[in-house]
């Protein structure tokens, strides 16, 4: 069923909830709505594009230099969107600047490759990439989310609060993400249980 | 299958093709990213230098190896701008923009870049503090209160504060010699 491979990226599978994958991009850049979103989407295109080359190459590649060629591959799609990011979105461009190049590294992008596209067709694993992508986008929205209402006393840029509110600001610095990133999974594990146990599995 | 050469083949092939697709990008991009670049630094030079109607940014002069952004009104110079980085912020350089008119009285500061804590020494950023330096001149006490100066500081963070002082302060001082070469 091809939209389960859609769906099995954004919440079965979820990279950062399910699998724990690319913590570096989540926690660092999470401090905004916006930026948890444009690092998501950004993310999202570069697994689009090299699921969809690795698929197209899978063939031709000898197994023992896949893993290069991947790279090669993940690292052209990466600098594609960091240009283009700069051209066209240059304010969003200055706050993710140093972040995009670390997509390259981000084990989300090899882990799709190696795991799904290199083993699947093309269109499978655009899906897969689309689904992956939103799965990211998601989790880094909501975690950029929670830590800007919380930590700035705005969403999205706009104070939700007004000048007397004294934002925790604890939750913008760096050991805030952690914090919530934690409790956003005990959130999860938490209903997931739940509903295993709904459907009458064992406690 | 696993012969050698064709490892090497198809890597050089894969290399060449990402090569060549990302210098097309380069060279379609190029063009923009320098505009995007140079609007970002007049919009700074805006602030510090208000009301310029010539490009500042070509019509430079060199003091000491700094350079200055010479604003002019009509053909006539009215103030310089002056880039000023300091190593004494909390976490990193703080790097700003300061005008400065013919008269030696500040016109403005910009923030161009920063590491401070996000909350507390990032205030700096803020519009009406940075306007707090407007009217300064040399013989300005321009430090914190804290230190008896004449400028305020936030709670939690003195250290930014400052350190922007310390960066005004060497601005007005280079330009203060352009003035006197003039």
């Amino acid at each position: 069923m091809k939209l389960s491979i859609l769906t099995e990226g954004i919440f079965k599978n979820n990279p950062v909830m399910k699998q724990v994958l690319g913590l570096c991009p989540t926690l660092a850049v999470t401090t905004s709505a916006i930026n948890g979103i444009a690092m998501g989407l950004a993310t999202m295109g570069v697994l689009m594009g090299s699921n969809v080359a690795v698929a197209l190459v899978k063939n031709i590649i000898p197994a023992k230099v896949r893993i290069p060629a991947y790279v090669v591959i993940i690292a052209t799609f990466v600098t594609l969107i960091d240009l283009s990011m700069n051209a066209y979105f240059h304010d969003l461009h200055k706050i993710l600047g140093l972040f995009i190049p670390l997509i390259v590294v981000n084990c989300i992008v090899l882990g799709r490759a190696e795991s799904f596209a290199s083993k699947n067709g093309v269109f499978d694993s655009l899906l897969d990439g689309i689904g992956s992508g939103l799965g990211f986008t998601l989790t880094l929205f909501v975690l950029g989310s929670i830590r800007e209402v919380l930590g700035s006393g705005s969403w999205f840029g706009i104070n939700l609060f007004g000048s007397g509110f004294s934002p925790a600001i604890l939750l913008i610095l760096p050991p805030g993400a952690f914090i919530v990133l934690g409790f956003m999974m005990a959130f999860n594990n938490f209903v997931e249980e739940r509903r295993r146990i709904g459907r009458g599995g064992v406690q | 299958m696993n012969n050698p050469l064709k490892m090497v083949v198809v890597l050089t092939v894969i290399s060449a093709l990402a090569a060549l697709l990302l210098a097309g990008v380069y060279g379609a991009t190029k063009q923009k990213i320098a505009d995007a670049e140079r609007q970002d630094f007049l919009k700074g030079l805006t602030t510090v230098l208000p009301g310029f109607d010539n490009e500042p940014d070509r019509d430079t002069l060199t003091i000491e190896g700094k350079t200055l952004y010479v604003g002019k009104k009509g053909g006539q110079a009215f103030g310089y701008a002056v880039e000023s980085v300091t190593a004494k912020g909390y976490s990193g350089n703080i790097k700003i923009l300061v005008g400065v008119s013919s008269e030696g009285k500040v016109l403005g500061v910009e923030v161009i870049s920063h590491a401070e804590t996000p909350g507390l020494g990032s205030k700096i950023e803020d519009k009406i503090w940075r306007d707090s330096f407007i009217g300064k001149t040399a013989g300005s006490n321009i430090t914190v209160k804290k230190d008896g100066g004449e400028i305020d500081s936030f709670s939690g963070a003195t250290i930014s504060p400052r350190a922007v002082c310390e960066a005004v302060r060497a601005a007005i001082a280079v330009i203060g010699k352009a003035g006197g070469a003039k």
